[in-house]
């Protein structure tokens, strides 16, 4: 998974984790050490959802010192919400075609029971 | 934006004429996208549409029948393909018909998550992100 370069944001907010550490860095910035003491799983793992939250851009990671400091980046969820607004456009265009495929069949009945 | 993606639809068709456009493949080509969909649950199929650069979707969905009752329901899942071909978006895309009178009410609910927060999400980023970012996660982290 940490191979591909685009991620499925709403796969990446969908873990609870994820979402926690989102969180904790709503509140303010904070280093990966000091981010990983409020979960209970290993650094590795806590390294790891860093990764994901960051190459989906919902975080930036930057050396400050000898730390590496997470904050949190707007593109993520800009993300989420252009999936959003195109298949809402979609459909909405979609089901509007097939209201009117669907109401011109009627008007054609009514024409041909009117001739009969 | 809305807070969910659904959409609500009413015909002046029973539910049999409007079922017929949800799964057979050339009336869904009509209105929809090309397709080699078949009603039959575990049945895997695809929709080919123009491919959107700007979000990295190469025009291909790929879905499999994931539940039908006839006239009443229908639900599959909904993957889209990346310009890599990776997928890069995993949902699912439910559709439920009422009887209203004569006529029918067709309802479309298409979810991005797989778990129950999408509804949460959607409200969270209609207030907006400059303001109400610490609100977001908040409201998300309250319902994990």
């Amino acid at each position: 998974m940490l191979q591909t370069q685009t991620l499925d944001a709403f796969q990446v907010v969908a873990d609870p984790s994820r979402r926690a550490m989102l969180h904790l860095l709503s509140k303010e910035s904070l280093s990966i050490n000091a981010l990983a003491e409020n979960f209970d799983m290993s650094r590795p793992a806590v390294s790891k959802h860093i990764k994901i939250l960051s190459m989906a851009g919902f975080i930036t990671i930057e050396d400050v010192g000898r730390e590496r400091h997470c904050t949190l980046k707007q593109d993520g969820f800009n993300e989420l919400q252009k999936w959003i607004d195109y298949y809402d456009t979609f459909w909405h265009s979609k089901l509007s075609k097939l209201e009117s495929i669907l109401n011109s069949k009627l008007n054609n009945k009514t024409k041909k029971s009117k001739n009969k | 934006m809305n807070k969910t993606i659904k959409h609500t639809f009413t015909f002046k068709q029973p539910a049999k004429e409007v079922w017929q456009y949800l799964t057979q493949a050339d009336l869904m080509a009509e209105w929809l996208m090309k397709t080699d969909f078949k009603p039959v649950v575990g049945h895997k199929f695809m929709f080919w549409s123009r491919a959107v650069p700007d979000l990295n979707f190469d025009g291909n969905i790929y879905c499999e029948v994931l539940e039908i009752e006839p006239l009443k329901k229908l639900v599959y899942s909904w993957k889209s393909g990346a310009m890599d071909g990776k997928i890069n978006f995993e949902s699912v895309v439910t559709w439920t018909l009422n009887a209203k009178g004569k006529g029918t009410e067709l309802v479309l609910a298409h979810n991005g998550f797989k778990e129950h927060t999408h509804d949460v999400l959607y409200n969270a980023m209609n207030k907006g992100w400059e303001s109400n970012i610490t609100k977001i996660i908040n409201t998300l982290n309250a319902t994990a």
